[in-house]
């Protein structure tokens, strides 16, 4: 071969080599502008079980240990598009069992990218795919209580505490989600439950008697308040002392419990108690 | 020229033999093998086209003979064998082997079997493979032992079945396949061109071992397209051309050992002049032929007369070459 | 010469002895051990994948081993199945074998049973790597027996199949005839959803009358059961494996017929 023929045959290797390391930069970042788009070409889960020929849960792993990676990445703007479409309609679909995937799917969506009700929605389907797994309705609940929704997450506890596998804390975890709804009587109610349960374990039973003496004491001073009230509008002004309230049913005024303001009329419990952890 | 026997010593004449299976099926005066109006047919490749191997054979086979199926290639022989074993099922007419269709097992337990350039596992050694067959064929264990190193000294292999068979040559190969034919000691051999591509040494050996099978009273029914073995060691013979049958018979009968010419080589000037026929020349040397021991001696008067050299001599027999070549290529119709 | 030497063996002999002797040629094939050590590589290769999930890893290991003893179970039996009988028709080592008193169908019958030890081998020392690598993780891998014990139903039902074509054809043709019967078993339960979509007329009469002919491999695949313990109905896997063996003596039921009336020229 002659020089000037090897030189043009290098100068069009430069040419070709240069060409696609700079057409691949622009796809790499074409693609990673528009991140979604690959993931619209990934069919439904009904579809990739028919195609996996037998082999749907491995297909399953497969997409999830890819999600995985791909959602760990904060790069790439659109990536939120598709999670439910990924989580609930593939990899739930290959694999209705895959635990893993429902509370990992809502986690993305509600910590990542604040869909609640998306994220409530999948741990949903898996509830009602697993209905023996207390996990599910128990992370469900957690969710739920983060979002400030307590009745909701008093439900998803109530349906994890049917379930006969489901621990203690479960329980324990309804009847305080029950409190922070603002149900106190049904608070009081489970809690005694507990209380009495002889099933119940004996943490739990210590609980449940200190949860119930602070319920008591709260609804009690409740009473107090409301009995104050009471008396201002009968008579125009709040009450001398709690001793002028008379027999006010129901509440034991054991002496020097309660601190009493005559002139604002507020009431206060003065016996400190010590918070113990895990009420 | 006989090499140890198989079985017991044989007898001075061929024994009796005594009724073999249920009653009246078979008794020693039956034919060992009958073939009667046989037909195959094969279609050609995808279907297409048909080629008919055999038109209506028949076919006799008796009790402690050696028959000889001849014929060139393509002549229909190898499907013979195989129709008679039950490789192949016929279109029409029929195969009874011990007065039986060859498709019954019990039938296929009393032969002996050597196809054309066998072949047999790789990855087994010939004590192996004869222990496998020997299986096949129902032997207990300790038979098979005995009966495998019998049959293994029987074709000169002593010593060597422990080799893979993959190690082994092809005469080796050969000898291990009629190891297997004799193993169970069989009433009727059937082998196809057991002396195919073996060397003179190899091939003197098939042919005593097939006379000492005989001579213990068995029966040999094989193939060849090569005339010199099937003179030395048949009694029959049957020549076939493709598909048809164009003689049969013992073969003293068909072929004589009488002298019926001679064929002689020399030198001579004047050919035409010369007595007897001119079969070939080649400028001054001539090839003629001449029909009884007079003219033979007018040819060699007349050639020494005019100083001709006489190269050879050689007495004519009628050969069964001479039948095979006269037979084949005969048109279709014509059968004897 | 007595010619009272030999006799047909009992079927169990017969069969018994082209089993071993089927096994043992199968043993050296080499695409054998090309494919056990892609398997085994593969699960060992799981435990590194069980690395990237979040949640339980155990169950990454548990489908990848599965679906492995389950492919390359089915690529054994596909290219060595295959082969089977061709190989005996075109080294002509099946003249000899059945000019002894041996009958056609234990020729099949004895490559099929030599053909399922093989099989059970290949399976056997899968599921110990996997059951091994199972144990060191603190993982109980005895629910998953049952799964793979429908494996080997599946594998005899697609040998079958592969002794069936590889009568009747060549090794390539019986390799795809048997990779299509495979996808087909595969499928056949969405036939189902199929024929329900199309409603009525020819088309819903061909998928019913499909599904009900091919074998569904669906009713042997207890993989996700296992890995994830869930309760089966009692009487679930007696009943599959049934189902799966009658299917698959009934293709052998076929493939002897095929082989009884075959020519070898």
């Amino acid at each position: 071969m002659t020089a000037a023929r090897r030189g043009a045959v290098a100068l069009a290797l430069v040419a070709a080599v240069g060409v696609a390391a700079v057409s691949g930069a622009r796809l790499s970042r074409l693609v990673a502008e528009r991140p979604g788009e690959e993931l619209l070409y990934l069919p439904n889960g009904e579809q990739l079980r028919i195609l996996s020929l037998g082999h749907a849960s491995l297909l399953a792993d497969a997409i999830y240990l890819w999600a995985i990676q791909y959602y760990s990445n904060y790069e790439g703007a659109d990536r939120g598009r598709y999670v439910e479409h990924v989580f609930r309609g593939v990899i739930t679909e290959l694999d209705p069992h895959y635990i893993d995937a429902y509370w990992l799917g809502a986690l993305i969506l509600i910590v990542e990218f604040g869909e609640i009700d998306a994220g409530l929605g999948l741990l949903d389907k898996g509830i009602e795919r697993n209905p023996e797994r207390w996990i599910l309705p128990y992370l469900a609940a957690w969710e739920s209580h983060h979002a400030g929704r307590f009745a909701q997450a008093e439900g998803y506890f109530r349906r994890a505490a049917a379930l006969p596998d489901a621990p203690p804390v479960v329980r324990r975890a309804q009847a305080g989600m029950r409190t922070k709804a603002g149900d106190l009587d049904g608070a009081l109610a489970l809690w005694r439950q507990i209380a009495d349960d002889p099933r119940s374990d004996a943490g739990s039973v210590a609980v449940a008697r200190r949860q119930l003496a602070q319920l008591d004491a709260r609804l009690e001073l409740e009473r107090l308040e409301r009995a104050v009230e009471r008396f201002r509008a009968e008579h125009g002004r709040h009450p001398g002392g709690l001793g002028e309230l008379g027999t006010v049913a129901g509440v034991r005024l054991a002496g020097g419990s309660y601190a009493y303001d005559a002139k604002t009329g507020k009431i206060t419990r003065r016996s400190a108690r010590r918070v113990v952890a895990g009420d | 020229m006989r090499g140890p026997t198989i079985g017991p010593p044989p007898p001075a004449a061929p024994p009796a033999r005594p009724a073999s299976g249920p009653a009246g099926a078979a008794t020693a005066a039956d034919p060992v093998l009958l073939l009667r109006r046989l037909r195959k047919g094969f279609k050609g490749h995808l279907g297409l086209g048909h080629r008919q191997a055999l038109e209506s054979l028949d076919l006799e086979l008796r009790r402690g003979e050696c028959f000889g199926l001849l014929g060139p290639n393509g002549a229909g022989k190898t499907t013979t064998l195989k129709l008679v074993i039950g490789l192949l099922r016929p279109d029409a007419g029929e195969v009874r082997l011990f007065g039986r269709s060859p498709a019954d097992a019990r039938t296929r337990a009393r032969i002996g079997y050597l196809p054309e350039n066998p072949y047999f596992y790789d990855h087994l050694t010939a004590e192996e493979f004869l222990d496998f067959y020997g299986r096949l064929r129902g032997l207990a264990a300790a038979e098979r032992r005995t009966r495998s190193a019998r049959a293994l000294r029987r074709v000169g292999l002593e010593g060597r079945g422990r080799v893979a068979l993959r190690k082994l040559s092809k005469g080796t190969i050969q000898r291990v396949g009629l190891a297997q034919a004799i193993q169970h000691d069989p009433e009727l051999l059937i082998l196809d061109e057991p002396m195919s591509g073996l060397d003179p040494i190899g091939r003197r050996e098939v042919r005593d071992l097939i006379l000492e099978f005989r001579a213990a009273g068995g029966t040999v029914l094989f193939s060849s397209h090569i005339l010199q073995d099937a003179e030395m060691i048949c009694d029959r013979v049957a020549i076939l051309d493709r598909g048809c049958l164009r003689s049969a018979g013992r073969l003293d009968e068909l072929v004589s050992s009488r002298i019926e010419g001679y064929e002689v080589t020399l030198r001579s000037a004047h050919p035409a002049t010369l007595p007897g026929t001119v079969v070939a020349r080649d400028g001054e040397h001539c090839l003629v032929r001449v029909a009884d021991l007079q003219e033979l001696g007018r040819l060699l008067a007349a050639a020494t007369e005019e100083r001709g050299e006489v190269t050879s001599i050689w007495p004519k027999r009628r050969t069964l070459e001479d039948l095979f070549l006269r037979e084949i290529g005969r048109p279709p119709e014509e059968r004897r | 010469m007595s010619g009272e030497v030999a006799a047909p063996p009992s079927p169990l002999a017969a069969i018994r002895a082209i089993a071993l002797n089927t096994f043992r040629e199968a043993i050296r094939d080499r695409i054998l051990y090309l494919l056990l050590a892609f398997a085994l590589g593969v699960i060992a290769v799981s435990r590194l994948l069980s690395l990237l999930t979040v949640g339980s890893e155990e169950k990454i290991i548990k489908d990848v081993g599965l679906s492995a003893i389950s492919l390359f179970g089915v690529l054994t039996t596909v290219f060595v199945g295959t082969s089977l009988v061709f190989k005996e028709v075109e080294r002509r080592t099946i003249y000899t074998l059945l000019a002894n008193p041996v009958a056609r169908w234990q020729f099949i019958g004895g490559k099929f049973a030599g053909l399922l030890a093989v099989l059970a081998l290949n399976l056997g020392l899968m599921s110990a790597v996997l059951g091994a690598v199972l144990l060191l993780r603190d993982e109980s891998p005895w629910p998953l027996v049952p799964a793979i014990a429908l494996i080997l139903v599946e594998l005899a039902v697609i040998a079958a199949f592969a002794l069936l074509f590889s009568s009747l054809t060549n090794p390539i043709l019986a390799a795809l005839g048997t990779f299509a019967v495979y996808v087909a078993g595969h499928l056949s339960w969405s036939l189902r959803l199929l024929a329900d979509k199309v409603g009525s007329g020819l088309g819903a009469v061909l998928c019913e009358g499909l599904y009900r002919v091919l074998p569904n491999f669906d009713y042997l695949d207890l993989k996700a059961s296992a890995v994830h313990g869930l309760p089966r109905p009692p009487g679930l896997v007696p009943a599959a494996a049934a189902y799966g063996l009658a299917y698959a003596f009934v293709v052998l039921v076929v493939a002897c017929f095929a082989f009884q009336r075959r020519d070898f020229k």
